[in-house]
C-alpha cells in the first residue's frame, strides 16, 4: 500500500511539473474560425431538456466509433489544395450534394487534408491507384489526410475513415502480449487468412469472396472480445497488425498499428487492384447502430477505381 | 456566469463563446498536453475541441453540464490526435530482469523519463482517466461521467494505468534493462 501511495504521489507531482501552457495561439485560431464554423442546430425543443436525461444517457451508451482504413497504398497528397481550412462544406442542413466525379483523374485527386467533407464523391490516389469514395451524408471530417471521422454520439468517439500506409505486413500472434506472427504472404488471400485467425479475436464471417469497385476482394469480419485479457497485461493495447512504416520515423520496422478497442467490430476488405493489395478496414463499437453500419457499407460499395 | 455565457453561445452569440473559450482554453490545453504528451498535438486537439464545442453547443441539452460535456469533446479530440501519434509508436518493450525492485530517488530526471515512457505506452483511454483524476482532481464518478463509461471501468483503467506506471519506474530500478524491437 505504501508503494501505491508513492506512485500516486509521484504521478500527481509529475503531472504538475510540466511548464505552464498558454493557449493564446489556439484561442486566436479558434476565434478566427468561428465565422466559418456554423453551429449544428438542436432537434430538441429547449423545454424538453430536463425530460431527455434518460434518452441522453442512452445516446451516450449507444455512441459509436467506426473506423475505416484504406491501406496498401501510398500516403495521400500532402496538405495542398484546400489549404487546411476546417470547413469544406458548411453543414449537413445547408450543403447540397456536389456532383460526383465518376472518373477521377490524378490531377483532381487532392483529398482535403482537414475539415468537414461535403456529401458526395471524393477522389484520391494511393500508391498510384486512383479511386474515389462517395459520402452519403454530412458530418464526415477529414483529419489532415490521416483519417476522416464522423461523430455518431456524444461520447468520446465517433466514426472515421483511416487512410493507412502501407498495408499491414502481418498480424499479431498475441495481440495482448504483442508477439508478432511472421509477415503474411503477398496475396490478398494470404493476408485475409492471417486476419481471420488472429488469436483472441472472434470471427464473425469470412474470409468471403466479394467485389469492391468491380474488383475481386476478400472480406473478413472479426470482433475483439470485451473481456480480452489486455486489461490484465503490463502493456496496454490490443494490437492486431503491424507494418513496415517506411519513412515514418516509427523506429521500426515493424511498426504496430494503433491498439484496437475492446468490444470493437472490425470489417476488412482486401482488394486486388492490378496486383496492388488494397486494405480497407472499418471499425465500429457495439453501439454504432444500424444506420452507421449501413453507411459504412454504402461507402465501401461506392468505391470506384479508375 | 459561465452557464449564462453558455446559454448565450448556444443561441449563436460569438462574443459570449469567445468569453467561454478564454475561460477554458488554457486548462483544456494543459489537459490535452498531459494526455497526449506533445504540445503540437495538444494544440490541435484543443483547437478541434473548441470548434466542436461551438458547433454542437446548441445540442447540449443541459447547459449546467457544460463542463463535463466539453471535457468529453476534448478527450474525443485527444483520441483523434492520439491515433496519429500511435500510428508510429515503435514497438519497443522493456524486458525486465530478476533484479529486486526498488523506488529510490523519486524526483530524479530518470524517473521522469521512465514515467514519460510508461505513460506513452498507455492507451488514450487510460491516460485520460489518469489526467482527469490525478491532474484535475476529479473524483472517478465524475471522470466516468465525462468519459461516458461505467464507474467500475474508470476504476479499472486507473488501476491498470497506475500499475503500468509503477512498472515503468520499477523497470528503471532494475539494472540492466534490455530494450529490444520485436
Amino acid at each position: 500500500m505504501s508503494a501505491d501511495r508513492d506512485i500516486t504521489r509521484i504521478v500527481r507531482s509529475w503531472l504538475r511539473t510540466d511548464e505552464h501552457e498558454s493557449a493564446d495561439r489556439v484561442l486566436d485560431i479558434v476565434l478566427a474560425r468561428l465565422d466559418a464554423t456554423p453551429q449544428r442546430r438542436s432537434l430538441w425543443p429547449a423545454r424538453r431538456i430536463s425530460d431527455m436525461n434518460a434518452i441522453a444517457k442512452f445516446a451516450i451508451a449507444a455512441a459509436a466509433v467506426v473506423v475505416i482504413a484504406v491501406a496498401g497504398i501510398n500516403l495521400m497528397p500532402a496538405s495542398t489544395g484546400v489549404g487546411g481550412g476546417p470547413a469544406v462544406s458548411p453543414s449537413a442542413s445547408s450543403s447540397p450534394a456536389p456532383q460526383p466525379s465518376p472518373t477521377p483523374t490524378p490531377a483532381a485527386a487532392v483529398f482535403p487534408p482537414a475539415g468537414e467533407l461535403a456529401i458526395g464523391r471524393h477522389s484520391m490516389i494511393r500508391g498510384g491507384v486512383p479511386f474515389s469514395i462517395s459520402l452519403p451524408t454530412a458530418g464526415w471530417q477529414s483529419e489532415q489526410g490521416y483519417f476522416i471521422g464522423k461523430d455518431v454520439g456524444v461520447g468520446p468517439d465517433g466514426a472515421s475513415f483511416l487512410f493507412w500506409d502501407p498495408d499491414p505486413q502481418g498480424v499479431y500472434a498475441d495481440p495482448c502480449a504483442h508477439r508478432l506472427r511472421p509477415p503474411a504472404g503477398p496475396s490478398p488471400a494470404d493476408l485475409a487468412a492471417d486476419v481471420s485467425t488472429i488469436p483472441g479475436t472472434d470471427v464473425v464471417s469470412g474470409p468471403s469472396d466479394v467485389t469492391v469497385g468491380g474488383r475481386d476482394a476478400i472480406q473478413v469480419v472479426i470482433t475483439v472480445p470485451e473481456d480480452a485479457p489486455c486489461e490484465a497485461s503490463e502493456d496496454s493495447g490490443f494490437l492486431l497488425w503491424y507494418d513496415e512504416g517506411p519513412g515514418s520515423g516509427c523506429g521500426g520496422p515493424p511498426c504496430p498499428r494503433y491498439p484496437s478497442a475492446l468490444g470493437v467490430t472490425i470489417r476488412v476488405w482486401i482488394v486486388d487492384v492490378h496486383g496492388t493489395r488494397l486494405f480497407i478496414e472499418a471499425e465500429s463499437y457495439k453501439g454504432a447502430g444500424p444506420e452507421v453500419e449501413q453507411e459504412i457499407q454504402q461507402i465501401v460499395d461506392s468505391i470506384q477505381f479508375e | 456566469m459561465v452557464t449564462d455565457l453558455v446559454i448565450r453561445a448556444q443561441r449563436g452569440d460569438k462574443d459570449a463563446y469567445a468569453l467561454v473559450v478564454a475561460e477554458i482554453a488554457d486548462r483544456f490545453l494543459a489537459v490535452a498536453r498531459r494526455i497526449l504528451r506533445d504540445l503540437d498535438l495538444a494544440e490541435d486537439a484543443t483547437q478541434q475541441a473548441l470548434l466542436a464545442i461551438w458547433q454542437d453547443l446548441p445540442q447540449l441539452r443541459d447547459p449546467a453540464r457544460f463542463e463535463a460535456w466539453s471535457y468529453r469533446l476534448l478527450v474525443r479530440a485527444c483520441y483523434a490526435e492520439g491515433r496519429k501519434e500511435r500510428r508510429w509508436v515503435p514497438n519497443l518493450r522493456l524486458l525486465p530482469t530478476d533484479e529486486p525492485i526498488s523506488i529510490d530517488d523519486l524526483g530524479s530526471v530518470v524517473d521522469r523519463d521512465e514515467l514519460e515512457r510508461g505513460f506513452r505506452r498507455l492507451s488514450i483511454d487510460h491516460r485520460a482517466v489518469v489526467v482527469l483524476h490525478h491532474y484535475l482532481d476529479l473524483p472517478l464518478e465524475r471522470v466516468a461521467d465525462i468519459l461516458g463509461i461505467p464507474v467500475g471501468t474508470a476504476h479499472s483503467r486507473l488501476h491498470h494505468a497506475m500499475r503500468g506506471l509503477r512498472a515503468a519506474l520499477d523497470a528503471d530500478a532494475r539494472p540492466p534493462v534490455r530494450e529490444v524491437a520485436q
